[in-house]
């Protein structure tokens, strides 16, 4: 095969990336503290045999993936009147204790088991600072201050039960999704600060329908113009492999 | 070309999203229904480039890495458990619960079951029942020579009846409460089953610490907002219209490279 086809081939299949990359944020655009996300291509420079007669060396450009970058942009904030959702407003994560170990979430949609933790719709327990919450229909109404202190109000009395584990990273990007808006991390989780926890609101998906639908539109279009690249390619392939044939007659 | 099934589950999802407003619109005269809501989460996610993984022998490490999502799922559909409006009925054996609590019922296999429609009525024996005739625990009779019947905000019934001065006790209605009322089973019919999510039922007294009180002649309105499920109806049909649109986009992609190299 020759270079053209190569390098059009290596756009084709980024541009197929890129198109899943959109197809997964559209697909999440209901979901509670979603990041949207966009690949990032850089070019991959090869040098190629210079034709016959030709001088000096000569290199063409492949497309090459290298990363997906996360846009972590705070989502709008929707209110829900759930007792127990919770939006984080800056950078900060709930953590969650589940069966694979501590995981993150900005999610806060959470819910009571059957003992009256606090937990996920998965069943992963909320993790709070010293000693698991539980919430008993006896303490009457549950308030979150905005530092994430837990409090019952029953009444007239307020007693405090707990507070929510609120946690920040050096390099936020770097945690790892691991679908169930559970991310995941070796890098040490450190209290974090500047956060407010909002009560009865959770964090909508930061995906903008606008973006990914024009995003959408210039992916088709470039995966056309490569595929008509190829196809002149092609034509041109077989016109030369025709106009050869006929002088040799 | 994964986008095709990726857009298939974020329809999927808006599908489920519609139903579930549906239900709520449908239900918004019914007696203490509970507006219910989905919740959607990410989907696995296929690590290409695992973010952190090492790109020289120096120590430099990948800042992001590459991880391919796989769509969206129905984490789960759950009751939002706020109290409704209490409408003025004057119907003697209306009641409505005001704060938490769920009345107890006892269906017709035995088994417990419980409440917030405290639309009763009395049964040919007297007995104060469901619309379906199942007896409310504990099961109160009431005289059939009763005058008038009163319930106060505790949940003692009283009756009056003819000669007497004072009015006699007929009984005690409790309420129950559980540790997760949003885990508990819908049987339709306003009826809720405990589950293993849910946990045990408390029964206490209404009025009591963290119980609510009894209004006779109230009912409890549901408590959907229609102006909020006709704004998530607007924004779920846009979100399928345009998981939609990016099936006709992958679909008019693979439909190029098919086309490719003909002629």
């Amino acid at each position: 095969m020759n270079q053209t086809m190569l390098v059009s081939l290596s756009q084709q299949l980024a541009t197929y990336q890129a198109m899943d990359s959109i197809a997964n944020n559209i697909a999440n655009v209901s979901t509670p503290a979603y990041k949207r996300e966009t690949p990032t291509f850089q070019e991959y420079v090869a040098k190629v045999q210079p034709a016959e007669g030709d001088k000096g060396s000569k290199s063409v450009s492949y497309v090459q993936e290298t990363g997906a970058v996360r846009d972590l942009k705070e989502g709008p904030m929707e209110t829900t009147g759930g007792k127990f959702d919770f939006a984080i407003h800056g950078n900060g994560y709930f953590a969650v204790q589940t069966a694979n170990g501590e995981r993150y979430t900005r999610n806060g949609h959470f819910t009571l088991d059957l003992n009256g933790k606090l937990s996920t719709e998965e069943g992963d327990q909320v993790e709070t600072q010293g000693g698991p919450l539980s919430i008993t229909p006896q303490d009457g109404d549950v308030n979150v201050a905005a530092d994430g202190t837990v409090s019952a109000t029953i009444n007239g009395t307020q007693s405090q039960l707990g507070k929510l584990k609120v946690v920040s990273f050096a390099n936020e990007r770097a945690l790892q999704k691991e679908g169930d808006s559970l991310y995941s991390t070796t890098q040490t989780a450190n209290p974090a600060t500047n956060v407010k926890v909002v009560q009865g609101m959770l964090e909508a998906s930061n995906v903008q329908p606008v973006i990914e639908i024009s995003n959408m539109i210039e992916i088709m279009r470039t995966y056309q113009a490569t595929s008509n690249l190829s196809q002149t390619q092609h034509s041109q392939d077989m016109q030369s492999i025709d106009k050869l044939a006929q002088v040799q007659d | 070309m994964r986008a095709l099934s990726i857009a298939a589950t974020g329809m999927q999802a808006q599908q489920t999203n519609v139903e579930v407003i549906a239900n709520n619109l449908a239900n918004m005269n019914t007696t203490a229904y509970k507006t219910q809501s989905p919740e959607f989460q990410d989907l696995l996610y296929q690590n290409v480039e695992t973010p952190g993984s090492q790109t020289s022998d120096s120590g430099t490490v990948l800042p992001s890495g590459i991880q391919l999502g796989a769509g969206v799922r129905t984490a789960a559909v759950y009751r939002i458990t706020t109290q409704g409006a209490l409408e003025s009925t004057s119907n003697t054996y209306d009641f409505a619960v005001q704060g938490p609590g769920y009345f107890r019922v006892v269906m017709p296999d035995g088994t417990d079951s419980y409440t917030r429609a405290g639309n009763f009525a009395l049964s040919p024996t007297g007995l104060i029942v469901t619309q379906d005739g199942y007896t409310v625990e504990p099961g109160i009779s009431v005289p059939a020579n009763a005058l008038s019947v009163s319930v106060n905000t505790q949940g003692q019934v009283q009756a009056t009846v003819p000669g007497a001065t004072a009015p006699t006790t007929l009984g005690q209605i409790e309420l129950d409460r559980f540790p997760n009322e949003a885990g508990l089973n819908a049987l339709g019919d306003n009826l809720f089953q405990q589950t293993q999510s849910s946990g045990a039922p408390q029964a206490g007294v209404p009025g009591a610490a963290g119980y609510g009180t009894i209004q006779q002649g109230f009912l409890e309105t549901s408590n959907v907002n229609a102006v909020q499920e006709i704004t998530s109806l607007i924004t779920a049909q846009r979100a399928y219209e345009m998981n939609s649109k990016v099936i006709t986009a992958a679909n008019d992609m693979l439909q190029m490279t098919a086309s490719m190299g003909q002629g």
